[in-house]
């Protein structure tokens, strides 16, 4: 296996060790209470967001992603990919979680463009049961049939890691050892309004990795810290490399889970969650501009403005609709 | 069901016993870190199976911190987990008198108080249990802690607990689900119902199984029996054996379902230890006080 690509926790231990040495920078930073490092950061001049066309669950998603995957230039050779679903809770005709068909593909596609391992892992912050879950949502057939190795992150061993920029003001949190083990990491997200943050995206699909055996369930900690300081001190950390968001059918309404099924009929990708964030949040009729989260991640993870994302598969007026919010989060939508 | 009870009910152990770790803990997936809570549960059912209390030797090498028995080295101590290791105390016959400092604590321990809310439906003067310090009451922590310290008074009389033990129960009522049962921390968001879950239902009855003339304990009994048909994971139904022990429903059913369902993973028995310990438990027959029985 290639030894060149640093896993997330080799990255994160060179991060806490150059971070040690830039401390009276650090200070210096804080002092102008900008509550990252810049210089550990750098957004994209540009963003490559794709949309692609798919029509229903039956389509073959490993083809649709591998076109993605091609289309935005990801290089996975040798890696090992982590995918990160959103799998918070079951219940009969409910469009709740990634579909499994979607992981599956997206398993698929990444070891034919040589992954050297391919893991799933998520750890609902509802369900606490996993095994219903995996049962219940059908991911652990689909995962069975293709021979993939499925990690609970609620109940996997974890380390203390150093956040890597400090919006919560929490200087590190229990993150699972395989995560922290893999070298490529994908949010692979449901596309859903959210009744707290506006969207569940890419970047709100990382509560995820906050293991329940340690914080609980849900995971209070994070919702006290502040959801969208949360947001994105842990995309700071994890830094997910690939997006690939479930929108053929999405939710709007009392999101993340009461919300009512929307088609959209797509699939998106890009390499800068947060711009892959901020297209989907234009698909629905909201503002990027206006989350609290966006605004933040603009700052120094990616890209949120529309002149600096590059569109590539479908363009976004195709699906360009207006979702149901719960009436708190109507400031939310963009102005027309 | 294939497998001769007795039998399964020996392989369970043979299994649980060869993914031990060598300090005597249990991690959640076999070969991982020692953890509190499938160690806890792996200790009960062995001592269970083997007619005789916990083997608590490995609870008393645990690492501490202020008193609280501490899972992951740098986290917070997790509430829940504590109370349930006190429980687990409590099974042998020597075990109240190593606990008094945890029992301190877990009686000293209160949740965040949050201002009222007319998003959410409860009643936020009343502090039960969080998962870690500084957050909310939560079902499955105050159930936890609610239930060890019902069984810690019963011993003797600890005027500290009995405010505690009111206002969890009081918090417990007022969490429960309008048709009965809990989720895990309230029941009603933005003017919707939320629908309660067999493993939290199953917990908070283990620590109201003294109030069952409470008509929202009986009904949560009968969404128990409802829900539990269509669930299909060791854990839920082994807690839902374990909590109709307690309040003395047969359930075998239930018993045969879960039997059924542990033989058909045990290629995979290794990769859920938890539940495995807690099927056991459920499982087996018994021969000493129940654990869990108030």
């Amino acid at each position: 296996m290639p030894t060149d690509h640093p896993s997330l926790l080799s990255r994160l231990t060179r991060r806490g060790f150059v971070a040690s040495l830039a401390a009276p920078v650090l200070i210096a930073g804080c002092r102008q209470n900008r509550p990252y490092d810049a210089r550990r950061f750098t957004v994209p001049a540009r963003s490559a967001v794709g949309l692609f066309a798919v029509s229903s669950y039956a389509t073959d998603f490993a083809d649709v992603i591998a076109r993605g995957l091609s289309e935005l230039g990801v290089n996975l050779a040798g890696r090992r990919v982590f995918l990160k679903p959103n799998m918070v809770e079951y219940e009969r005709d409910t469009i709740i979680n990634t579909h499994p068909s979607v992981v599956a593909g997206a398993a698929i596609a990444c070891r034919r463009a040589g992954a050297a391992e391919v893991v799933v892992g998520e750890g609902p912050g509802h369900r606490r049961d996993i095994e219903y879950l995996l049962a219940a949502t059908g991911l652990d057939d689909h995962l069975r049939e293709e021979r993939v190795r499925f990690v609970d992150l609620n109940h996997d061993d974890v380390r203390m890691t150093p956040l890597a920029s400090s919006f919560t003001k929490q200087p590190a949190l229990a993150l699972p050892v395989e995560l922290l083990k893999s070298d490529f990491v994908i949010s692979m997200p449901k596309l859903k309004t959210h009744h707290w943050a506006g969207l569940t995206c890419s970047m709100k699909n990382l509560f995820g990795t906050v293991p329940g055996a340690v914080y609980g369930w849900p995971k209070n900690v994070l919702h006290l810290y502040g959801i969208p300081n949360s947001i994105v001190d842990l995309t700071a950390t994890v830094r997910p490399q690939l997006a690939i968001v479930d929108a053929v059918t999405a939710m709007e309404g009392d999101g993340p889970i009461m919300g009512r099924p929307r088609a959209l009929g797509f699939i998106a990708m890009g390499t800068d969650p947060v711009a892959v964030d901020a297209t989907c949040a234009r698909v629905i009729g909201l503002d990027p501009g206006r989350m609290e989260y966006l605004r933040q991640a603009a700052r120094f993870l990616g890209n949120i403005d529309a002149g600096r994302i590059d569109q590539r598969g479908e363009p976004l007026s195709r699906y360009a609709t207006r979702f149901e919010v719960v009436a708190a989060l109507e400031y939310l939508r963009q102005q027309t | 069901m294939s497998t001769d009870p007795a039998r399964l009910r020996s392989a369970i152990r043979e299994a649980l016993l060869e993914s031990r770790n060598r300090d005597g803990t249990w991690p959640y997936v076999s070969g991982k870190q020692a953890r509190l809570e499938p160690t806890c549960w792996a200790l009960l059912a062995l001592g269970r199976a083997g007619g005789r209390g916990p083997d608590l030797e490995v609870l008393e090498r645990w690492q501490r911190r202020d008193h609280w028995l501490i899972d992951v080295d740098g986290a917070p101590p997790n509430q829940a987990f504590n109370g349930f290791a006190a429980l687990t105390y409590l099974a042998h016959p020597d075990g109240r008198k190593q606990i008094s400092l945890l029992a301190e604590r877990i009686i000293a321990t209160k949740a965040v108080r949050f201002p009222p809310s007319n998003l959410i439906r409860l009643d936020s003067s009343l502090q039960g249990w969080s998962w870690v310090d500084g957050t909310a009451s939560w079902v499955e922590p105050t159930a936890w802690c609610l239930l060890f310290l019902k069984q810690y008074v019963k011993a003797g009389s600890v005027p500290a607990a009995a405010e505690r033990i009111s206002v969890g129960d009081r918090l417990l009522l007022d969490r429960a689900c309008t048709d009965g049962g809990w989720n895990y921390g309230n029941s009603q968001v933005f003017g919707k119902d939320l629908w309660p879950y067999v493993p939290t239902t199953a917990l908070a009855l283990m620590a109201m199984q003294d109030r069952r003339s409470e008509p929202i304990v009986q009904r949560s009994l009968e969404q128990l029996q409802e829900d539990v048909a269509s669930e299909r994971s060791m854990s839920a139904l082994a807690l839902t054996i374990i909590c109709s022990r307690v309040f003395g429903i047969p359930q075998v059913q239930v018993q045969r379902d879960l039997a059924a369902l542990v033989e058909r993973n045990q290629s995979r028995w290794s990769d859920n230890l938890l539940g495995l310990a807690m099927a056991l438990y459920a499982l087996e027959p018994g021969r000493g006080p129940d654990a869990f029985a108030l």
